[in-house]
């Protein structure tokens, strides 16, 4: 029972308390480790943009430079100036000193006859009208071509451009070394798997790849690639190898080229994975804590509050008993008159009687009828007195018997007559009245006899106290049905309480007696009683008229007890 | 000596009456009142020399018929019978003036040694007194017709 309270209210504070804030805080810490995550994750993919993105541009600068420098010549000389040997070979000097990617150089003319060639191949005079390049470059003016490996097995790409007139066209070619655009690419390295390299359209490596592919092998992943529009664009693939990566691929402006940079996904994103393996570590092990700490706190609390309440209840219930043996000390000093008055009485006839029977012995144990007449009247007398005797030491029974709350139908109309009987013969040595008017249908009520009677001692006490020592005492016991509840009402037209009183009379300890005669205790314990007993106590009270004690007690259970 | 004038003041008539008969019956003349208001009348009309008190009864409460006694007739000697366990209310009536207390109950024999004892101290006092008025008209024999004639 005790267990169950503790356990009910500690998770009534876990619940209502703590877990609102933890959970709060467990979701904030949740969703800025949710958004760092994301946020972090795109901060790699912008890293690798960024890479890819200016490579391109070097790249296609570099194709730009080259370009320029062929329509310059193309621009500057005419197909026929050209067509010598020893002017070509001046014009390829010429170019090799802009840049010395410059390889060879050769002249076609309109239908694709090889005009002039200077370099390290044996071309002049070929015809290449049917060759891809021819018709690209015919119909674009420009042309630059995929790497191929030529000679020394160098890596190589061709660029091609239109000269003269519209009308009567030639064109001027050129071999360009890629090493230095494929040094720049192969050189790129994003951690331990980092790479770079350059795919043709057709899916063959332009420079070679660090983690295995030849220049000009088919690349193994290149239909994962998600190109074709200008954009860079991010994604995460399976390799081949059937590692994941994570991608970053754009074209290039000059050529049919794709520039690829990959790093593998666990490596990546592994400072990602790191710090958010480490805050949610430290929000679970917080989380962890907290909880923990919580689940102390609560079972502390609780522990706090049902002692607390454990208390409480056996003040109350030392309370009940202080104020118990403080009214029988009270009564104590009363019922020792009480008890005296007839053992004097008792102690006279005894002596009367002994008397008597001496002076019968006297005269030779005859007695006479006038004597034996007294003896008889002494005898009844003495049992009258016992008698009295047996009224108080039973009422003080009543009084003092250990009372269990034990709830039982009380009717009202017999309780009361006999508590007036215990204060009856003090009420009279104080010249006092007391007068009783019950309705005569009360209902029985469902209550506690020895309670209701000690409820009832101590205000019809505090009346005559109230009224003790002066005129015309009058205490009037009321009792009337209102509703479901019974009211009785205790009136006396003795001294009345103070105002700044009212509010202390039912604490514990207040008196307005003098030291020694009054413990506080009766009206607290009182209340105390009433109270447990579902019940309302009040008063009113006009100084130096009287007062008014009224208790109102449920009937509930004791209407149908009482039929 | 002459008979001992002793009045009983109690609520219980049967106290009193049995009481009576057993202190007449040794000697004692005695007077019953149940309550203050006739006692203090039987103390106007008899000469009484000691008085049993009950402390504690209705209407005039015992101290204060003590108060009264001692107050119009300082020579009568009251002794005080209580019921309570407390001294209390003994020690306020010797401080008025009584001569003793007796709890009850009490012994008849008990109650008779008092009331001697306190007859012999208010034959004492009585002595004095006389002794004084007689030494006062032996050394101011013309204090005498002074009375007189005030």
């Amino acid at each position: 029972m005790e267990q169950d309270r503790f356990k009910k209210t500690r998770r009534m504070i876990l619940v209502r308390a703590l877990l609102p804030a933890f959970a709060v805080l467990m979701l904030v810490c949740t969703t800025l480790v949710y958004y760092f995550g994301i946020y972090s994750r795109d901060r790699v993919k912008a890293e690798m943009e960024t890479v890819v993105r200016g490579h391109l541009q070097i790249i296609d600068r570099f194709l730009e430079e080259r370009a320029a420098d062929l329509r310059l010549t193309s621009a500057s000389y005419d197909a026929a100036y050209l067509s010598e040997d020893k002017n070509l070979a001046r014009v390829l000097r010429n170019l090799q000193a802009g840049s010395n990617a410059f390889f060879d150089v050769g002249v076609f003319d309109k239908d694709g006859n090889h005009l002039a060639y200077v370099g390290p191949y044996d071309l002049a005079g070929k015809k290449y009208s049917d060759a891809p390049w021819w018709k690209a470059v015919k119909e674009k003016g420009i042309y630059v071509s995929d790497v191929f490996l030529g000679f020394r097995n160098i890596p190589h790409f061709i660029v091609a451009v239109r000269g003269g007139s519209p009308e009567e066209p030639w064109y001027l070619r050129a071999t360009i070394d890629s090493m230095a655009f494929n040094d720049l690419v192969e050189s790129v390295r994003i951690g331990k798997t980092g790479e770079a390299y350059l795919v043709s359209k057709g899916g063959l490596f332009q420079t070679k790849r660090r983690s295995g592919g030849n220049l000009m092998d088919p690349d193994p992943d290149f239909e994962k690639y998600e190109s074709g529009s200008n954009r860079i664009e991010t994604f995460t693939a399976v390799s081949a190898s059937g590692d994941k990566f994570l991608f970053a691929t754009g074209e290039l402006k000059m050529a049919d080229l794709v520039l690829v940079v990959r790093q593998e996904t666990d490596e990546a994103y592994a400072p990602v994975v790191g710090a958010v393996t480490v805050a949610s570590a430290i929000i679970l092990g917080g989380g962890g804590l907290v909880a923990v700490l919580s689940y102390i706190l609560a079972s502390y609390l609780a522990g706090q509050l049902s002692t607390a309440e454990r208390e409480n209840r056996q003040m109350r219930t030392q309370l009940i008993i202080a104020g118990k043996l403080a009214e029988l000390g009270e009564m104590s000093a009363g019922v020792a008159h009480e008890i005296n008055n007839p053992l004097q009485v008792m102690k006279s006839e005894h002596t009367l009687i002994s008397d008597l029977l001496s002076d019968a012995e006297e005269e030779g144990g005859h007695i006479d009828a006038d004597h034996l007449a007294i003896i008889k009247d002494s005898v009844d007398q003495i049992a009258l007195q016992i008698d009295r005797c047996k009224n108080i030491t039973q009422g003080l029974l009543r009084f003092a018997r250990k009372s269990e709350s034990s709830m039982e139908a009380v009717s009202i109309q017999g309780f009361l007559p006999t508590v007036v009987d215990m204060v009856e013969h003090q009420a009279f040595l104080s010249n006092i009245k007391i007068i009783q008017e019950l309705d005569p249908d009360l209902p029985s009520v469902m209550s506690d006899p020895n309670q209701l009677q000690q409820v009832f001692l101590n205000l019809l006490n505090n009346a005559i106290h109230a009224i003790d020592g002066r005129q015309s005492g009058e205490v009037r016991i009321r009792a009337g049905r209102e509703n479901s509840h019974l009211k009785i009402s205790v009136t006396d037209n003795g001294c009345g309480i103070k105002p700044e009183d009212m509010e202390k009379i039912f604490l514990p300890f207040f008196t307005t007696k003098p030291v020694g005669q009054g413990t506080g205790l009766g009206l607290s314990t009182a209340y105390g009683i009433v109270k447990g007993l579902g019940g309302e106590i009040d008063v009113t009270s006009e100084l130096n008229a009287g007062t008014v004690f009224t208790v109102t007690l449920p009937i509930e259970a004791g209407e149908r007890a009482g039929g | 000596m002459d008979t001992v004038k002793v009045l009983l003041i109690d609520d219980e008539e049967r106290f009193l009456a049995t009481t009576k008969t057993l202190l007449d019956k040794r000697g004692v003349k005695t007077f019953t009142a149940s309550n203050g208001v006739f006692a203090l009348k039987l103390l106007e009309d008899n000469a009484i020399d000691v008085v049993v008190l009950d402390v504690k009864m209705p209407g005039l409460d015992g101290i204060e018929v003590l108060r009264k006694i001692k107050q119009r007739f300082p020579l009568v000697e009251v002794l005080m019978l209580t019921g309570h366990a407390s001294v209390k209310s003994a020690v306020e009536g010797l401080r008025l003036g009584a001569f003793d207390y007796l709890v009850k109950p009490c012994d008849v024999s008990d109650l008779l040694d008092k009331i001697n004892e306190a007859h012999e101290k208010r034959a004492a006092v009585e002595a004095k007194i006389q002794k004084a008025k007689i030494e006062d008209i032996i050394s101011h024999p013309l204090a005498v017709f002074d009375k007189k004639n005030n």
